[in-house]
């Protein structure tokens, strides 16, 4: 009558198959704010940290709370809240607790820099399933200058031994660049000693507003990211590698993950989007209702262009991660190739054809 | 018996799971899934039911043998148990 799975990651992805089936909004991101204490040049949104809440047009805690509501009545049973950095928000503890409380299964993503004991006392008092957390590096020189922001490394380390002393759900990750990629095993070991999961990966990607964040330039080779993927030591990107093995052969559709279907993103000024990387169609669900927002999110997905020939007659197709995210920020449109993900495709169907 | 408070069914797909609220999801950070029996056997533990109330339901509602079913309600109700999902 009941079973708990062993694999938690596996059974979620079952679950949110099932919900994009059914099209049920089952999986929300709220990403809370585009505020940011470090200043990583590789990331895809930041804002200073010195704006506060209204001056940098986010939603109150009160209408966080209330698209909540609304979502979960129309089927939300996952939110990762997100940012930005969620603990620059001063009314951050507004909007989580009354969340923890709305049977909701709930993730956080943070820096871990803000994580102070009095913080960490309050998220464990009512834990989200998992916090992941992303380190920069293995050593203060490193993770310092990777968030070109002095102190974070020690601020981060004591954020997670706070969450770890209190036995807060918890995960490692980092984002490699090649500033940092040459600590990614002593990073592994660092999450070890802490008894907690830990995962890499290297793919970055512009940011959706155009605006400046030198990802290419801080980016590994599509060569050195295949050299980390062929070890098993980090993949390019979990979540897009995991949603193309499992589009499998369906992988024909330009949108081949849970976006749109089961998943939806809300920005900090309050528009619906299909993911965190496509700012698109921008609903608006508290003036228009979520239904109407959520179908204006299902609805332009199933209205996409396919992929543009080229793709679909490329013979790397198998092996590639391209999605209309990704073409839109490399190329403006949603259909065409993405050079840095063809060059990966090509080498990973290389290496296979060597067997 | 009946069921905790501190867990909420949800549905998803059409798949049937109960997740934890509040402070619970530090001892019981997993989602649990539920078949349609099991599902009934929650829903009736909404007030105090023995296990042979809840097995005669169920036999009723999937024309099964009551013997089988009992024990078969044992089993279930041992593992809520143990993961704390109810309240004596």
């Amino acid at each position: 009558m009941t079973g708990a799975a062993a694999d938690y990651g596996a059974l979620v992805r079952s679950l949110l198959r099932r919900a994009a089936a059914v099209r049920q909004p089952a999986h929300g991101t709220f990403e809370l704010t585009s505020r940011c204490d470090l200043a990583c040049r590789m990331c895809y949104i930041r804002r200073g940290a010195g704006e506060g809440t209204a001056d940098a047009g986010e939603l109150a805690a009160s209408d966080w709370l209330e698209l909540a509501r609304r979502a979960a009545e129309s089927g939300m049973v996952f939110l990762l809240l997100t940012g930005g950095e969620i603990f620059l928000r001063r009314d951050f503890f507004d909007i989580y607790e009354p969340l923890t409380r709305m049977g909701l299964v709930l993730a956080l993503y943070t820096n871990g820099t803000l994580i102070t004991p009095e913080v960490a006392d309050r998220l464990a008092r009512a834990p989200a399933s998992r916090t992941e957390i992303t380190l920069y590096g293995a050593t203060a020189a490193t993770a310092d200058a990777v968030t070109a922001t002095p102190g974070s490394f020690a601020a981060a380390t004591a954020g997670i031994e706070a969450l770890v002393s209190r036995g807060v759900p918890l995960a490692l990750k980092t984002t490699l660049t090649r500033r940092n990629a040459h600590e990614l095993e002593a990073m592994r070991r660092m999450a070890g000693e802490w008894g907690v999961p830990f995962s890499a990966s290297w793919l970055l990607a512009r940011r959706p507003d155009g605006g400046p964040s030198s990802a290419e330039e801080c980016r590994l080779s599509a060569a050195e990211g295949l050299a980390l993927e062929s070890e098993d030591r980090a993949s390019a990107d979990d979540g897009t590698e995991r949603a193309l093995r499992e589009a499998g052969a369906a992988a024909g559709e330009n949108f081949y993950c849970r976006a749109g279907r089961a998943a939806f993103v809300v920005n900090p000024a309050g528009e619906m989007n299909v993911c965190s990387l496509l700012a698109e169609p921008a609903a608006r669900p508290l003036q228009t209702g979520f239904a109407e927002a959520w179908a204006r999110v299902t609805g332009y997905v199933e209205a996409a262009p396919p992929a543009s020939a080229e793709c679909r007659a490329c013979d790397a197709r198998a092996d590639c991660g391209r999605c209309p995210a990704w073409s839109m920020l490399e190329t403006g449109t949603l259909t065409e190739p993405a050079p840095y993900l063809c060059e990966i495709a090509r080498g990973r169907r290389d290496r296979r054809r060597r067997g | 018996m009946r069921r905790s408070q501190d867990f909420r069914l949800q549905r998803v797909g059409g798949q049937d799971l109960l997740v934890p609220l509040g402070p619970r999801v530090k001892d019981a950070n997993a989602l649990i899934v539920l078949n349609a029996a099991g599902r009934q056997v929650w829903e009736l533990l909404a007030e105090d039911r023995t296990a042979e109330e809840l097995a005669a339901a169920l036999a009723r509602r999937f024309e099964a043998d009551p013997a089988r079913v009992l024990a078969d309600v044992r089993s279930f109700l041992d593992d809520l148990g143990r993961k704390g999902l109810l309240e004596p």
